[in-house]
C-alpha cells in the first residue's frame, strides 16, 4: 500500500489514507473491517480510532519514481497503473533471466532494498496471464515470496467477486450478483456472457471477461502517426507551472484528435526530452478510457515527479504523448446520472483553458475570513486544490453577513463618498453622484495591528441603484463589493 | 384584432385562455433557464442581476458543470453557493480580452449545459448571433448580461430588465442588509410577447421568491 509510505505518516498509530475512497490502511484498520476502495465516510465510522490522512497522488508519484526506475533497469518497459502498482510485460525478459521465478526473485530483491524499511512499502509480486490476474496474484503474495500463477483461470475462479470493484467499479452490479448467490469469479464465469451483456450491458460483459481470464478489453488498432502529439520548447521548461500547462494542452489536443476517429486510449506513453542527458519515458494505463481530466492529471503527476526528482536535467525541451490500447469510448451510463454532460463540459473547459492559459479557468472553495474577498480560495481548474488558509468552520466574528455580494473586486478600489458629520450623504458611481438612501455600519475591521495593519470601518451603503460595501480607512473610501 | 386587457380578464373568460395565460406566466416566473434559449439580464451593477443570473444556474449544477464567463474578474462564487449552485460544479472562466472572448465563449458552448455569460461592450453583433445559433444547436441554457448597451435585437428569448431595487434591514447606521426586493420587467418571446412586471425577493438563501405579478402591460398584445 504505497499510500502508507508517506514520510509524515505516524509509525505507531492505526492509519487510513483516503481521498473519496480508502487507498491505504494499516493492518489493524483492515482487521476492523475497512477495505481498500471503501468510501471514506464508511471507513471512518468503522475505525474512529485511526488517524486519517488525505491522499496526495502527486507526492505518491514522486516517491514511486525510484521504484519504477529500479524495475525499468531489469525490464525496460513498464506500465504504471497508479502510484504503487506497476504492470510489467515479462514475455521477453523471462528468456533473458531464465524463468519467471528467477525474474520475480530478482525484482523482489531489488525492491526490498528500496522499500523494505518503509511502512507499507513491502513489494508484493504476482505473475499471471493478464494484468487483472497478475494484480490479484500480487495481492495474495507474501513479502519476499512472489506468487506465480500457473493456472490463471483456476486462480481467478477462487477470488471473491469484490475484486472486480477496483477494476471496473459497478458496486450495484456486484451487489446484484451477490443477491443472486454469485460469490466468486468462478461462479460468474460459468454464466453465459451474452446473458450478462444483455442484462448489465458493457459492464456485465467486462466483468465476465475479467472473470474468465480474458482480460484485454482493448481493440488493438494501428495508431496513425498524426494522433501522437508533441511540443518542442526553445527555452527548456523548468517551472512546474509551465510544465503542467504544456501537459494539459497536449492532453486536450491528443484526446480531441482521437475523438474524431471515435476511439479513446487506455494506455498512454509520456515522453519528455531533457536539455542535458537522455530523455524520459513512462507508460500510464487506465481500465477506463482516459478523459481529458484523467489524462491531464496523469501527465501532471508524471511531469511533477520528473521535475522534482531532477529527472530531466537542464529542463524539458520536448514533450510528447502517444496513445495505445485504443478502444471505443462508449460506456453504459446510469439512468439518472448525466456523466456524458460532465465529460463534455470537461472537454469544453480544457479547450477554454488552452485558449486563456491556466489561470483563466478557476474554481473557488469556501474559506474563512471577514471580508468577501477573503472567503474564497481560488485554484486552477483541473489542478490540485490549493490549501485553505483560514478554516471556514471557525466563527469569524465580525464577518460581513449574508446575503453575500456577487461582485467582489480582487483588490479594494478607491471610490468617492461624501460625508456630512460622519454620516454618508452621497457616493460617486461613474460620472454621476447617487444619494445614499440608507446605510448600516460602521463595523470596525481590526487587522494585524502588530504587523502595522491599520484599522478600517465597513459600511453597507444603499442607493437607488443598489447596495455597496465600502471600507473607510483614514479619510479614504474604498469599494469592497457590490451587492449585484 | 382584439386588444386583451389583463391576465384577470383572461382568467375570467373561458378555460382555454386561462390555461394559456398560466403557461406563459410559468415560463418566465419559474426563473429557470431554457435549453437552447438566451435569457438577457439588463440593468446597472448593483441591482442584483448577477446574483439572479447565478441563481439561474443552480438547477443545472445538480446534473453537470455550470460555467460563469467573467469579463472583469469580479464575480464571487460565494453568492452562487448561497443561491444553491453546487460548489464543486461551478467553474469560473475569466476573459477580459475582447478579441479572444468569442472564441472562449464558443469553446464553452460546445460542451457545457448552462452558463452565465458577461458580454463585453465591444463584441460584434455578428459574433453574438453566431454564439446564439451555437447555443441553440447545442441546447445550452444561457443567461447573458452585457456590460455595454445591451444585446442586439433577436438574440434574447426572454429579456429581464431591472427597473427598481429596494433593500430591507439597514436603517441609518443600524441593522444590516437582509432582504432585497428586485422589480423586473419581462419581455420577449419567453414572456409570450407581453411586457410584464414582477418582483423577486432574496434573503441570501437558496430560495429566491417571486412575490407578485405587479403590473401587466399588455397594450401591445394582440390576438387575431
Amino acid at each position: 500500500m504505497w499510500s502508507l509510505t508517506r514520510p509524515d505518516a505516524p509509525l505507531d498509530e492505526p492509519l487510513l489514507v483516503a481521498d473519496d475512497r480508502v487507498t491505504g490502511a494499516t493492518d489493524d484498520v483492515l482487521d476492523a473491517g475497512v477495505a481498500l476502495g471503501m468510501p471514506r465516510r464508511e471507513a471512518e465510522v468503522l475505525v474512529p480510532f485511526a488517524t486519517v490522512l488525505p491522499r496526495d497522488v502527486g507526492d505518491e508519484t514522486r516517491r514511486f519514481e525510484p521504484i519504477i526506475e529500479a524495475v525499468e533497469d531489469l525490464v525496460p518497459r513498464v506500465e504504471v497503473v497508479s502510484p504503487g502498482l506497476l504492470l510489467v510485460p515479462i514475455a521477453g525478459a523471462v528468456k533473458f533471466y531464465g524463468s519467471e521465478e528467477s525474474l520475480a526473485e530478482r525484482v523482489a530483491k531489488e525492491l526490498d532494498v528500496l522499500t523494505g524499511s518503509r511502512r507499507g512499502g513491502h513489494a508484493l509480486i504476482g505473475v499471471a496471464d493478464g494484468p487483472f490476474a497478475a494484480r490479484w496474484a500480487a495481492a495474495t503474495a507474501n513479502v519476499g515470496a512472489p506468487m506465480i500463477v500457473d493456472d490463471t483461470i483456476g486462480f481467478l475462479s477462487r477470488l471473491d467477486l469484490g475484486v472486480l470493484r477496483e477494476a471496473m467499479g459497478g458496486e450495484e452490479m456486484i451487489g446484484t450478483f451477490r443477491w443472486l448467490g454469485i460469490m466468486t469469479l468462478g461462479d460468474l464465469a460459468r454464466l453465459p456472457r451474452d446473458t450478462l451483456a444483455s442484462r448489465f450491458g458493457n459492464p456485465g460483459a467486462l466483468a465476465h471477461r475479467l472473470a474468465s481470464g480474458d482480460d484485454r478489453l482493448v481493440d488493438p488498432r494501428g495508431i496513425p502517426p498524426e494522433l501522437k502529439v508533441g511540443m518542442e520548447f526553445e527555452e527548456p521548461l523548468e517551472s512546474l507551472d509551465a510544465v503542467g500547462f504544456a501537459g494539459r494542452v497536449l492532453s486536450e489536443r491528443l484526446l480531441k484528435g482521437l475523438r474524431e476517429t471515435g476511439v479513446a486510449p487506455h494506455t498512454v506513453t509520456i515522453k519528455a526530452g531533457a536539455l542535458h542527458g537522455p530523455g524520459r519515458e513512462r507508460v500510464w494505463r487506465s481500465s477506463d478510457p482516459f478523459t481529458e481530466k484523467a489524462l491531464a492529471d496523469r501527465v501532471w503527476w508524471q511531469l511533477r515527479a520528473w521535475v522534482e526528482t531532477a529527472g530531466v536535467p537542464g529542463g524539458i525541451t520536448s514533450l510528447a504523448i502517444e496513445p495505445s490500447d485504443l478502444s471505443g469510448e462508449g460506456r453504459q451510463l446510469g439512468l439518472l446520472t448525466d456523466e456524458s454532460s460532465m465529460i463534455e463540459a470537461e472537454r469544453a473547459l480544457a479547450r477554454a483553458q488552452a485558449l486563456l492559459g491556466p489561470d483563466g479557468v478557476v474554481q473557488g472553495r469556501r474559506q474563512g475570513g471577514r471580508m468577501p474577498s477573503e472567503r474564497v480560495a481560488w485554484s486552477r481548474w483541473g489542478e490540485p486544490e490549493t490549501k485553505v488558509e483560514r478554516d471556514p468552520r471557525a466563527p469569524w466574528p465580525g464577518a460581513t453577513p449574508s446575503p453575500s455580494p456577487a461582485l467582489v473586486p480582487p483588490r479594494l478600489r478607491p471610490i468617492e463618498v461624501e460625508w456630512d458629520g460622519g454620516l454618508p450623504v452621497r457616493m460617486r458611481l461613474g460620472a454621476r453622484w447617487e444619494p445614499v438612501l440608507t446605510w448600516s455600519g460602521p463595523w470596525r475591521l481590526s487587522g494585524r495591528w502588530w504587523d502595522g495593519e491599520e484599522t478600517a470601518d465597513r459600511y453597507q451603503l444603499v442607493t437607488s441603484v443598489g447596495a455597496f460595501l465600502i471600507v473607510v480607512s483614514g479619510d479614504r473610501s474604498f469599494l469592497a463589493a457590490v451587492y449585484d | 384584432m382584439n386588444n386583451v386587457g389583463s391576465v384577470d380578464d383572461l382568467r375570467g373568460r373561458r378555460a382555454l385562455p386561462e390555461l394559456q395565460a398560466e403557461s406563459f406566466v410559468g415560463d418566465y416566473r419559474s426563473l429557470q433557464l431554457q435549453p437552447g434559449r438566451v435569457t438577457e439580464l439588463v440593468g446597472v451593477p448593483g441591482t442584483g442581476l448577477t446574483r439572479l443570473g447565478l441563481k439561474l444556474l443552480a438547477e443545472h449544477s445538480k446534473r453537470s458543470h455550470v460555467v460563469v464567463l467573467d469579463t472583469r474578474g469580479w464575480i464571487s462564487p460565494e453568492a452562487a453557493w448561497e443561491t444553491g449552485v453546487v460548489p464543486e460544479r461551478l467553474v469560473v472562466v475569466r476573459c477580459d480580452d475582447v478579441t479572444l472572448w468569442p472564441k472562449v465563449a464558443a469553446a464553452l458552448l460546445e460542451g457545457v449545459r448552462a452558463a452565465y455569460i458577461e458580454v463585453p461592450a465591444r463584441v460584434r453583433d455578428r459574433d453574438l448571433r453566431r454564439l446564439t445559433a451555437l447555443a441553440r444547436a447545442r441546447r445550452v441554457a444561457i443567461a447573458m448580461r452585457s456590460t455595454g448597451k445591451g444585446l442586439p435585437i433577436g438574440i434574447a428569448h426572454l429579456r429581464l430588465r431591472a427597473i427598481g431595487v429596494t433593500w430591507e434591514g439597514a436603517d441609518r447606521g443600524h441593522g444590516q442588509l437582509r432582504r432585497r426586493r428586485l422589480m423586473l420587467e419581462a419581455s420577449g418571446k419567453g414572456a409570450a410577447g407581453v411586457t410584464r412586471r414582477f418582483e423577486v425577493e432574496d434573503e441570501g438563501t437558496d430560495v429566491v421568491r417571486v412575490v407578485s405579478d405587479v403590473v401587466a402591460d399588455q397594450a401591445r398584445r394582440t390576438v387575431g
